[in-house]
């Protein structure tokens, strides 16, 4: 009897299944086909353009700061600590741990500055936070001595002030912006050169009113050139 | 409910906090040029300079040209003026160095036998009016035309209509324009009854939110876009950019929302659902002022010759457009347009929020479009539902491209419809315009003729015989060009080209005059805020080089017309533009006296009473207001604005299997349209020498395209090989492309589309479907 029983109720367990199971199938069936929207795996984009805004927040507070004359870097040092023109500078002062990533230490002076007594200066700010890897690229310079001379030649820096197309006018960028697209964080706040001080901070869209110029960089750009010329005499 | 204005003392305090915020900004400008900076800076301390409005886009900025010894030397932005407040953009700052090209025409060039042969002005003009005269009796007066643009200053465009229209008597008058913002003009005609926006740029320091339908502005409107950063510091406000592209806009801004080509249609009636759903309608002002329409469907796309289309507008209630709009809710749209319910959800809640004020801005991206009255008609819908219009910082806001799109082409009213006070099919207005040009009423056809394409397609068809094109470079700019450059080049057309320097449009000129440019002579501008900006002659013309006023004056003279072309060298300018005023004497449409305009940085009109009109419709700052009620949309006859039922449809050529991917065109910040000035200028030239086509990353990978590999382009109607760019200036979404049209020697819109929109008949520039290879 009771085998009997455990039989039948096994069968109706099944039947139930069964129906709930189709009428899901059915119900669905019904449904409109609905495809989610993908939002886009990595929508992320990274433009060559990419960071001009970043920290474009602080430019106000950059705008209104007072000039701190007897700190100011001057382009002499900004380019006496790199191995040439473009390079990445090297790291002028002892590190704190030699087996962290700048996360935890480079940035915690790099990303917003200050002054630090210690060298009696202001942190220069990082245009590229996000790469935490510091010492990937940037070296510190642990001696003074050469193993060999070296007759590299270190290429001239644009010089300052002769930028302009016309008295006046927005100078161009005289340098590529690879790793450098935050124009802020060189040329604004209290770490900057003064040379290239920025008087205007608060405008941010830089690229608006500075182009680049790409001759310098070495693209054949020189002068527009018509395909046909047939006025030419 | 709500009253838009309830708290007029937090609002006055607002205000408070920001003058003192922007006196503040002028006291302490930073931190003082050091001198170090300053040492490779020529003195400039010798120079005159005068104020202008920038020959570029259509913002209008006040800039300040400083000569020494007859030339144009520097640029600087004017501090006086409000636009943009002393600050320019990379164009405009070198904007003067577009006058000194090594091949700036500067003498007349008259095909013989194949070759261009130089001659003087007199011989060139009395062939542009024989030749005129000679069409006329042999293929009648709808065979000639005249084709200008928005880069025409008021007297130009005035002398061409008084001539074709009041003298000639053919409508054959169109501009550029029609390419740019005809869908923006017919936006606001179909919405408002009468044309350009309610608000001005003062809106940008009173709005809350700002969005940026279709709009790069940091790129294309960057003085204005700077204006919205610098509230952005100041009040935190928020940018969203609602795109089709990840731009430098995209990147400035608070939120970027991407949505797939035509669907910001759906978008903005999603918008309107949910104001609706969530009882955000305000709905005194919706009872009080607007009125509901719906109009014709499946309009069709304008791709075949001799199309036409005429709206029938009927009226409708509440209850059927809120039905209408069912099949607009999010989770519905969001299948169209991959944006997410969400995020249309998040743009509705700013745009219905009571205390907050919106500002939207689009430009080319809505009126470049297979229904761009239809997405024009959609973003008012939005302010007029929610009541936010007409008032400080409320404010949807149609951009220009062209520095007197607004000012000549608008206002003047160059295209085959327009009088410069109302239509050609009214007989009242045909009458007054006849009047004032001193012509018989009869000159004036009733009937318009040809919009831009159809214009370059009758010149194909062989309808039209002679074409006289100032200020603008068609063989770059029109869609499908092939079909209109072999076209022109027929046998038994006539075309005569003013112009600066040799384009493609000069290319195929029979006569081509050489043009006098902005400060090389005296004229005036119309922006975007209905601000008119005069500007004097600064430099002298090179060589035998004359003003398109000037060239259209000597020509009508030549033509018979002395008595309608009364005007005297030396003060033309000035009594035309006073002829030009009185087509505009009345409240809604009243233009500062010259002595005002020459006396400061423009005046927006109406100008009633010694005082420019900020905001229109709205009783308490427009003197043209006459209901009584605190707003008057005065454009329709009952006063009321009207609200449309405007569906989604598809583009004219949707991506298939074919051609799989979305070809878009637009613009690049160095370069002002066809470059044909730009490209001269070294500066612009050498940030962005040539154009390029842009791939989102994961189709080039796939495709094993790198950037500057060779990317070959393929349409029903061409091919074009483009060096490609992967994430450089901007990335288009999966599956489309984009390229910059100023490159003469890469002409992208070889294999565009000339569908249009059918109540505007804009070309869509930014949608037909496109094949992409690796060449």
């Amino acid at each position: 009897m009771r085998k009997r029983l455990g039989i039948i109720s096994l069968f109706i367990l099944l039947f139930l299944a069964f129906i709930i199971i189709w009428n899901y199938s059915y119900q669905t069936g019904l449904k409109e086909a609905y495809i989610p929207i993908e939002n886009g795996d990595d929508s992320e984009v990274f433009l060559s353009e990419n960071g001009v805004f970043e920290n474009s927040q602080l430019a106000l507070d950059y705008a209104n700061m007072p000039v701190d004359e007897n700190h100011q870097r001057t382009l002499k040092t900004y380019y006496d600590n790199r191995a040439y023109y473009g390079a990445p500078p090297s790291i002028p002062h002892p590190v704190k741990e030699e087996m962290s990533m700048g996360g935890n230490t480079c940035l915690q002076c790099h990303q917003s500055g200050g002054f630090v007594p210690k060298y009696n200066a202001y942190t220069p700010i990082t245009p590229h936070p996000e790469m935490i890897n510091c010492r990937q690229c940037h070296m510190v310079q642990n001696t003074e001595t050469y193993f060999k001379q070296t007759a590299f030649a270190k290429k001239q820096a644009p010089i300052v002030g002769i930028n302009n197309a016309l008295p006046g006018s927005p100078p161009m960028i005289p340098h590529q912006i690879q790793m450098r697209e935050n124009c802020l964080s060189c040329h604004a706040g209290p770490a900057a050169p003064k040379e290239i001080r920025v008087t205007h901070p608060e405008r941010i869209n830089c690229m608006q009113c500075h182009v680049p110029d790409n001759t310098q960089l070495g693209i054949d750009a020189i002068i527009f050139t018509r395909d046909n010329n047939s006025y030419d005499e | 409910m709500y009253t838009s204005l309830t708290n007029r003392r937090k609002f006055i305090k607002k205000m408070a906090i920001l003058s003192a915020m922007t006196a503040a900004a002028t006291m302490f400008p930073g931190i003082l040029f050091a001198d170090e900076q300053e040492k490779g800076i020529p003195n400039s301390a010798n120079l005159d300079w005068k104020k202008a409005p920038c020959r570029f886009c259509g913002v209008g900025c006040g800039v300040l040209v400083g000569t020494e010894n007859g030339k144009a030397v520097a640029v600087k932005g004017d501090p006086k003026s409000p636009v943009n407040k002393g600050l320019c953009c990379v164009k405009g700052y070198h904007s003067i160095m577009a006058l000194y090209g090594k091949d700036r025409l500067t003498k007349p060039l008259v095909k013989r036998k194949g070759q261009y042969v130089e001659t003087s002005m007199e011989e060139a003009l009395d062939l542009v009016a024989f030749k005129m005269k000679e069409t006329i009796k042999s293929h009648g007066k709808d065979a000639v035309s005249i084709y200008g643009s928005g880069q025409w200053t008021i007297p130009d465009g005035y002398a061409a209509s008084k001539l074709f229209k009041g003298c000639i008597g053919t409508n054959n008058v169109e501009a550029n324009a029609r390419l740019c913002m005809a869908s923006a003009v017919t936006g606001f005609m179909t919405s408002f009854g009468i044309d350009e926006p309610m608000g001005c740029y003062e809106d940008i320091d009173h709005a809350d939110v700002f969005f940026l339908w279709g709009n790069n502005m940091a790129e294309m409107h960057p003085v204005l876009f700077s204006r919205l950063l610098d509230q952005r510091l100041k009040r935190d406000v928020k940018i969203i950019d609602f795109a089709t592209r990840t731009t430098r806009t995209s990147k400035a801004s608070d939120k970027s929302i991407l949505f797939k080509p035509q669907t910001d249609l759906a978008v903005a009636n999603a918008i309107c659902y949910e104001i609706i759903n969530n009882g955000w309608v305000n709905t005194s002002f919706v009872e009080k002022h607007c009125n509901f329409n719906k109009g014709l469907t499946n309009m069709g796309y304008g791709l075949e010759d001799n199309y036409k289309f005429k709206d029938k507008p009927e009226k409708i209630d509440f209850t059927a457009f809120k039905k209408f709009l069912e099949d607009y809710t999010p989770e519905k749209v969001e299948k169209v347009s991959g944006v997410s319910a969400k995020d249309i959800k998040y743009m509705a809640a700013y745009y219905g929020d009571p205390n907050k004020k919106i500002m939207s801005l689009w430009c080319m991206g809505m009126n470049q479009h297979s229904r761009g009255t239809w997405i024009n008609n959609l973003v008012y819908n939005i302010h007029l539902l929610t009541g936010k219009i007409s008032s400080p910082g409320n404010s949807p806001f149609s951009l220009t491209g062209q520095p007197s799109a607004c000012g000549t082409v608008r206002e003047v009213g160059t295209l085959t419809h327009k009088l410069p006070h109302g239509v050609v099919m009214n007989e009242k207005h045909r009458e007054f315009a006849a009047k004032i040009w001193d012509v018989p009423v009869e000159n004036i056809p009733s009937k318009p003729t040809y919009h831009t394409v159809e214009m370059f397609r009758a010149l194909d068809r062989g309808d039209i015989r002679f074409m006289w094109i100032q200020v603008t470079n068609p063989m770059v700019t029109m869609p499908k060009l092939k079909r209109y450059r072999d076209g022109a080049k027929k046998e038994g057309r006539f075309i005569v080209v003013s112009d600066i320097y040799p384009t493609p449009t000069t290319d195929i000129a029979d006569v081509i005059l050489p043009s006098a440019m902005w400060i090389e002579r005296e004229g005036l501008f119309g922006n975007s805020e209905r601000r008119t900006q005069h500007f004097d002659q600064m430099v002298d013309p090179p060589g035998e080089a004359m003003s398109d006023t000037w060239q259209l004056v000597e020509v009508a003279k030549r033509m018979g017309y002395e008595k309608q072309f009364y005007y005297k060298e030396e003060t033309h300018i000035e009594e035309i533009y006073n002829e030009y005023r009185k087509h505009h004497d009345n409240k809604k449409h009243n233009m500062a006296p010259l002595e005002v305009l020459k006396s400061q940085p423009g005046a927006m009109w109406p100008f009633v009473d010694g005082k420019s009109t900020k905001w229109r419709f709205n009783a308490k700052y427009d003197p043209a207001c006459s209901n009584g009620k605190d707003f008057h949309f005065y454009g329709k006859p009952d006063g009321k604005a009207i609200i449309w039922q405007r569906p989604y449809e598809p583009a004219a050529e949707e991506p298939d299997s074919e051609y799989p991917y979305w070809l878009n065109t637009g613009r690049v910040v160095e370069h002002w349209h066809t470059g044909s000035m730009t490209r001269r200028i070294p500066v612009l030239h050498k940030a962005m020498p040539h154009a390029y086509v842009e791939l989102h990353p994961h189709d080039a990978k796939r495709l094993q395209i790198r950037t500057g590999d060779n990317v070959k382009l393929t349409t029903r109607r061409g091919e074009i090989v483009l060096p490609a760019s992967i994430n450089q200036r901007g990335v288009p979404a999966p599956m489309q492309v984009f390229v910059p049209f100023f490159d003469e020697n890469l002409l992208i819109n070889d294999i565009t589309l000339d569908s249009f929109c059918p109540i505007s008949k804009e070309p869509d520039y930014k949608k037909c479907a496109v094949k992409v290879e690796k060449a």
